[in-house]
């Protein structure tokens, strides 16, 4: 469904990605992982199409969408939950998830689709009608994968969800990661928690100094050495 | 008397409201203080006077003149500000008083560098009394129109998606992309509204004054920055009541100051201007950003 080729993203004299090959299948859960500065995020941010690609190509559903506008990006269907979510803070819940369906179908449409996000996070219909702001780290993380859902993407892109948040919430939200692949989402993860990461992952892409130094399923690469010691701690 | 003045100081207010509303807008969404703002009320001034000397009738006159200004800011920003999308603080100023000065010129060569009296409507300049209070008719009509755009304006940034977008905008521009919404739409919508209501200003200014000159816009734009800044930069709320306060301080001060300091009226605000700022550098009524590590 989506594949990198080549990526290399250059901030001035910066290579923050050298070169990074990914493919991501339909229904599969992809992480990518790696140590801080690895260029997780920026090759997120080049697929979404907010930090612009020194050269490679990003295909998305066998079309080329390298150097896409982010509208244009999110308008083929993928969404990306930024990192820090992100959220609207000075709009409430409810005008958050407007805007995350407004351009991607009818009115009468966003609305059902509303009511099953209010469905899927039940705290979001608690605090409807409060500002974005005024939530938790958690709730904001529901939030942004709530409004990045408006949208109905087929493909969404998750930077580092676990984030910030108290290890029963990181539960919670990887249970919904879980639930959403169920459901046919394919999703492409940041995560420093590589544990956590591995675990849910059907393959993981490791990333070290913007290049690719391991590549595999969640089990080899679980069980790899290099993984072990680096980002495992056994 | 009293009463008077208190409805010319909110009736100079509601002008420096619309006025330094428009430039928030613009600064909130594409972080430009567009100096070039001026030159769209002397636009809306001059197609005003030429609507009435062409014979419309006045209120087609005012829908003309509005849209001229609404018309041209959207023009301002294709041709000068969206090639220059990305660049720096300092080019984007730069551009935008370039516009402002070729707009000047134009204005000058083109029309007159003198006053063209504009024949408003012969009620306006009228008054009406309760007892012993007489009240303009044209400042009261300023206030009710100011009013009228306030709420207007407030129930589309509110209501309808794009002025929700325009909200979200203002505070993280790339993630409202990220929602599909197109910045183009955005960022023209803004200039769309600015443009509007430097058209509204504009009227109201000319119908207190009845004349149209190039460097119109310049002093009530000059206030309105004033007012933006004081009330918050790129804060819609501190830009409305940044031009209130300081339409009221003006009108007021010019009232009640004794002869022999009159003169220093402009002095006196600005001081009250840096005070304000040297207790609240943000502002009255400060800007939402997102707040990113």
């Amino acid at each position: 469904m989506l594949s990198v080729e080549a990526l290399k993203i250059r901030y001035g004299e910066v290579e923050a990605v050298r070169r990074v090959d990914l493919t991501v299948g339909s229904g599969e859960i992809i992480a990518l992982v790696g140590a801080n500065g690895a260029g997780k995020s920026s090759t997120l941010g080049a697929v979404a199409g907010l930090v612009p690609a020194a050269s490679g190509k990003v295909v998305f559903d066998g079309v080329d969408i390298t150097g896409l506008a982010p509208e244009a990006i999110a308008r083929k269907g993928v969404a990306l939950v930024p990192e820090g979510r992100r959220i609207f803070a000075s709009l409430t819940v409810a005008d958050n998830l407007r805007l995350g369906g407004a351009v991607h179908q009818p009115a009468a449409e966003a609305r059902l689709r509303e009511e099953e996000m209010l469905e899927l996070f039940p705290i979001l219909r608690r605090y409807h009608r409060v500002k974005g702001g005024n939530l938790s780290g958690g709730e904001q993380q529901m939030l942004a994968i709530a409004r990045a859902l408006m949208g109905k993407p087929r493909m969404i892109l998750l930077d580092e969800p676990s984030l910030g948040l108290a290890p029963q919430l990181i539960d919670t939200v990887f249970d919904l990661i879980a639930e959403l692949r169920r459901k046919g989402l394919t999703i492409l993860l940041v995560e420093q928690n590589v544990a956590l990461a591995l675990e849910i992952a059907d393959r993981a892409v490791v990333l070290a100094n913007g290049e690719v130094v391991l590549a595999g399923t969640a089990k080899e690469l679980a069980s790899s050495d290099l993984v072990r010691q680096a980002y495992l701690g056994a | 008397m009293i009463a008077q003045q208190i409805i010319n100081a909110v009736s100079l207010g509601g002008v420096y409201a619309l006025l330094a509303l428009g430039l928030a807008i613009v600064f909130s969404i594409v972080g430009l203080i567009n100096f070039a703002h001026g030159e769209l009320m002397t636009l809306s001034g001059y197609a005003l006077l030429a609507s009435l000397v062409l014979g419309f009738p006045f209120p087609v006159a005012v829908l003309v003149a509005v849209s001229c200004g609404a018309l041209a800011a959207v023009a301002m920003e294709r041709i000068a500000f969206r090639p220059m999308r990305g660049a720096s603080v300092t080019s984007l100023l730069l551009t935008s008083f370039a516009v402002s000065s070729l707009l000047k010129v134009v204005f000058q060569n083109g029309i007159s560098a003198r006053p063209q009296a504009v024949a408003m409507p012969g009620w306006m300049t009228g008054a009406f009394s309760f007892g012993d209070f007489t009240i303009g008719v044209g400042p009261s009509i300023s206030i009710v129109v100011s009013a009228l755009a306030l709420i207007a304006l407030e129930v589309f940034l509110r209501r309808s998606v794009t002025g929700t977008a325009m909200r979200a905008a203002a505070e993280d521009f790339d993630v409202v992309r990220l929602m599909g919404i197109p910045a183009s739409r955005i960022i023209a919508t803004a200039f769309l509204l600015s443009g509007l209501l430097a058209g509204l200003a504009a009227i109201l200014w000319v119908a207190q004054r009845a004349s149209v000159d190039p460097l119109m816009g310049f002093t009530p734009v000059l206030k309105a920055f004033i007012a933006a800044v004081v009330g918050g930069l790129g804060s819609l709320p501190g830009a409305v009541a940044g031009g209130f306060l300081l339409g009221i301080i003006e009108v007021l001060l010019q009232a009640t100051l004794p002869g022999a300091i009159a003169p220093y009226r402009d002095a006196i605000v600005l001081s009250g201007v840096i005070a304000v700022l040297l207790v609240r550098p943000q502002g009255l009524i400060p800007a939402v950003r997102a707040q990113r590590s």
